[in-house]
């Protein structure tokens, strides 16, 4: 019974979201968004279901249902719930429902997907819905969606690219360890793949010097768009990374991990260094979320099981603080409050909003004992015990110096120059409160997630 | 029984009460709940005095994947370090904020402060203490930040970045312990049993980031420029906490490396040297301030040079002494914090260029006051007596005449602490008016203090029992 449902209901969900994207198109947005929330929900539940019944099986040869596929199911239909209800008062709501419907399944497809064709068709569709939804809202936003157009269009060739090189040697396109023949271990031809292949996941993860675009689109774009972005797109391109450099590249693991080395350092370095400088609080989160993406890079050039461990860790705990962080941030940029400037008196002004923010941003500097913070040990101990110290101490630089430019906000909303009180709708305060409670009680108590997070890895990997 | 457990339950409670439960009753909820706190230390005080709590310990599961537990330890330094915390968050309570301004957030502020010091002071893996030390870090910046005054927002970008640079070192300090000891683990007393065999190399990393994280909190010489801007810039309570109990958690942490790795003995007379500049440095710095806060600050730092002197030294005197030197520093400074705080309350100014005469308008503060240098200085009968005592008898022992040198700092602090006092306590000639009659409830936290510091000053039994 449960496996029927399992087997036939979540590729039904991604189907009907899919196809229900454009029949909702232009009618009734509004309750057709909440039909897509039933969906999501719905997905929450069967990857509840899935991951406690622990089937592991291919569907189609193109989706895979295991422990892994079946947790990262429903954590990102809870994130893409969250960002949905703070999507509430779009101004087009048919318009948007059907880009996030593609949005939310290809991000599905993504994470389920068995087939390097599957997860490249999923990716783009991603980014093509991606770029309408940037550009939907106003001329003014037509820059940052060309430049991501553009920008994600050559990383999906790159990437089609790189799997036609990989195609004589594993040829049913399978999303499995490539067959090692004896005369290819570290041969060029696979080492210029996997270059390919960082290349063009790099661009949506925002890896360094992939990342140029990230800022202006981040910024341009309206706050819902920005938290989807950073909390979902970002971060399934993290979990494209992890299965082709984890899955399909199993056996050159210790070759790629420099490489990666190199990239994280880079990344963290890039976006802390520039975010100290900002001025425009969605613009420096922006670039704080560049050097999140190279603290989770930490773990992938670790590699061990343990390092997986802390990179799912650190992007679970990334999306609910981003997103948290930017819901805030469009409530008040929608209130003309933008600049670090701006933000003064906000603990005044609104309490419970200013502490949430502040623990949100504490948690992004890894503070305990706060989400943030569990990740990064998690991260920085397993790069110590797998002997790259330098990388964690670099890790832990980095950390500190980020304190610069969250301590730069949090200092300037405790000022106390009397301004008005701002009282914040229903929708901010909901997301804020879930995610505020998510990074308090697994800051807290870390147990249970990392022993599911553990057990996840343990069925792929 | 589950003392530090209940402890912390206790002061939990108070955070949440104080945050649910309306404005009005939010000092007393959490006095109450400090209260609470308060007894339950001192029963276990009295039970570890009569030797019922030998090797006593608590350990609750947490994250079994790392091997760490909740894990809490009575020994001779948890005990009498809780029962600092416990007094002097009780004294800033009841007495520190006399009209309760922004009574939620400052209530709950020091309760939460409360629960880091002694969940620190009692952790027995330094997982726990880190996390402990971050959670204390954040109150008191936020005591800074949003309770203080003057140029307090700068002073908190200052403090939280210093503050933030020690608990990077830290951490990194302790992750390279965690995976170079034979078995892997945070608890404290394996890694005592443990880590001889850590290379010497890798010792020495970890000793000089640890240093450097403690030297940055204690504060030491050439680490203290987040001190003065924090220790004034604060509210009252704030103040109190930061000279009573955080500077404390450097000084303790010192004194966990000493324990700790074997190669911190071989650095002793070095850093034996850094407590005597120090101590001179603070001694000299504190002479030109006119600001009464300043000054209270630097006699902390010279306090604190003081027991970084006795943790070198080692050996029973030594680690007695600085013992004894955090609990009575500790509740003599924040006596010092209370009474210029009610002054600045009551004459609108803490300079010593202005006060003129206050024993004339507010005699239980000056005389309070004068207390707190009294217990600053080690007169007889206060409880710095018998740790000045202790430290130096040892560090005489272990350094020779060199270690009897920060002495004398102590006499340049208190000829300008006593020249302060004649000249804005006690000079009732031309003396200066009260500006707002208000009264605090000041008195029950001087009573509180100075009744503790006589009673440690009386009897050290109370606390060299532990030995």
């Amino acid at each position: 019974m449960i496996h029927s449902i399992v087997e036939y209901g979540i590729p039904l969900v991604i189907l009907t979201m899919v196809t229900g994207g454009f029949a909702f198109l232009r009618r009734r947005g509004r309750w057709s968004m909440a039909l897509t929330g039933l969906f999501l929900i719905i997905a929450v539940g069967m990857g509840i279901l899935a991951f406690l019944s622990g089937y592991d099986f291919v569907e189609f040869g193109i989706f895979r249902i295991n422990g892994f596929s079946s947790m990262l199911l429903s954590f990102f239909a809870i994130a893409l719930l969250l960002v949905l209800v703070l999507a509430k008062d779009e101004e087009e709501p048919g318009l948007f429902n059907m880009l996030f419907c593609l949005i939310a399944s290809g991000a599905f497809f993504v994470v389920l997907s068995y087939s390097l064709l599957s997860l490249m068709m999923a990716i783009e569709l991603i980014s093509a819905a991606t770029a309408l939804m940037i550009l939907k809202g106003g001329k003014k936003r037509i820059e940052p969606a060309v430049k991501l157009f553009v920008i994600s269009t050559v990383a999906i060739s790159v990437f089609v690219f790189a799997v036609a090189m990989i195609m004589p040697y594993d040829l049913g396109f399978a999303i499995a360890p490539l067959q090692m023949n004896t005369g290819l271990t570290g041969s060029s031809l696979i080492m210029l793949a996997a270059a390919l292949f960082i290349v063009a996941l790099a661009v949506e993860a925002g890896l360094f010097p992939f990342n140029i675009w990230m800022a202006d689109v981040y910024q341009g774009a309206q706050g819902h768009v920005t938290a989807l972005l950073s909390g979902v797109n970002k971060k399934i391109a993290f979990i494209a990374i992890l299965y082709i450099f984890f899955v399909v590249f199993a056996g050159y693991t210790k070759i790629l991990s420099p490489l990666f080395e190199l990239i994280a350092i880079l990344t963290m370095f890039f976006g802390n260094l520039v975010a100290m400088v900002q001025k425009d609080v969605k613009r420096m989160l922006a670039y704080s979320s560049i050097s999140q993406a190279g603290y989770i890079l930490i773990g992938i050039a670790v590699g061990t099981t343990l390092g997986l461990d802390a990179s799912l860790f650190q992007i679970i705990a990334h999306t609910f603080m981003t997103i948290g962080a930017f819901g805030i941030v469009m409530w008040l940029g929608s209130r003309g409050i933008n600049t670090v400037e701006d933000y003064k008196g906000l603990f005044q002004r609104n309490g419970f909003v200013g502490v949430a923010f502040a623990l949100l941003l504490l948690s992004m500097a890894g503070v305990p004992p706060l989400m943030g913070f569990v990740g990064k040990f998690l991260l920085f101990s397993s790069a110590i015990s797998s002997g790259l110290i330098a990388l964690a101490a670099i890790g832990i630089i980095n950390s500190f110096i980020s304190i610069y430019y969250y301590g730069k906000v949090i200092v300037s909303m405790a000022d106390r120059t009397e301004k008005g009180r701002l009282h914040a709708d229903y929708g901010v305060i909901f997301v804020t409160a879930v995610c505020l409670l998510v990074i308090l009680v697994v800051g807290i108590y870390p147990q249970p997630l990392i022993s599911i997070l553990s057990k996840s890895v343990m069925s792929v990997f | 029984m589950i003392f530090f457990v209940a402890i912390m339950l206790a002061l939990f409670a108070g955070i949440l009460a104080v945050i649910l439960l309306d404005k009005r009753f939010a000092r007393g909820a959490a006095a109450l709940f400090a209260s609470v706190a308060l007894a339950i230390i001192i029963i276990m005080f009295f039970y570890y005095l009569t030797g019922r709590m030998v090797g006593y310990s608590e350990s609750i599961p947490y994250i079994s994947t790392f091997g760490i537990s909740l894990q809490f330890y009575a020994n001779e330094f948890s005990v009498p370090l809780s029962l600092l915390a416990g007094i002097v968050g009780l004294a800033a309570i009841i007495g520190g904020n006399p009209l309760q301004e922004r009574a939620k957030a400052s209530n709950s502020l020091i309760l939460l402060f409360e629960l880091a010091a002694i969940g620190l002071f009692a952790s027995g893996n330094l997982f726990l203490f880190f996390i402990f030390w971050d959670v204390g870090i954040i109150a008191v910046f936020f005591m800074i930040s949003c309770l203080g005054e003057g140029n307090n927002l700068n002073s908190a970008k200052v403090y939280l970045f210093y503050s933030l640079l020690a608990s990077a070192l830290l951490l990194f300090g302790i992750l390279m312990i965690y995976f170079y000891t034979p078995i892997r683990s945070f608890n404290i007393s394996t890694i005592e049993a443990g880590a001889q065999t850590i290379p010497l190399g890798v010792q020495e990393v970890i000793f000089v980031s640890l240093l450097i994280a403690f030297m940055i909190k204690m504060p030491v010489f050439p680490f203290h420029s987040w001190m003065q801007g924090a220790y004034s810039d604060a509210s009252t309570q704030g103040s109190m906490l930061i000279g009573g109990v955080l500077s404390k958690f450097g000084a303790y942490g010192i004194l966990l490396i000493f324990l700790m790795l074997p190669i911190a003995r071989t650095y002793a007379p070095y850093i034996l040297i850094i407590a005597i500049v120090s101590a001179f440095y603070a001694a000299f710095n504190g002479i030109r301030k006119d600001d009464l806060k300043r000054m209270a600050a630097f006699t902390s730092m010279a306090e604190s040079a003081i027991i970084l002197t006795g943790v070198t030294a080692l050996g029973a005197f030594g680690l007695d002494g600085a013992m004894y030197g955090m609990v009575a520093f500790g509740l003599g400074i924040s006596l010092m914090f209370l009474s210029i705080g009610s002054v600045e309350f009551m004459y609108g100014s803490k300079h010593l260029s202005t006060l003129r005469g206050i024993v004339k308008g507010a005699a239980s503060t000056a005389y309070s006051f004068l207390f707190g240098v009294f217990a600053a200085t080690g007169v007889p009968i206060t409880a710095a007596f018998i740790a000045d005592l202790l430290i130096f008898t040892g560090a005489d022992k272990s350094f020779g005449v060199l270690g009897v040198v920060p002495l004398f700092s102590i006499i340049i602090v208190g000829a300008y602490l006593y020249y302060a006092i004649n000249k804005s306590f006690f000079d009732t000639e031309n003396s200066i008016e009260i500006v707002r009659y208000e009264t605090g409830h000041w008195n029950p936290s001087y009573a509180l203090l100075i009744f503790s510091i006589l009673a440690l000053g009386i009897v050290p039994a109370l606390i060299l029992g532990f030995r």
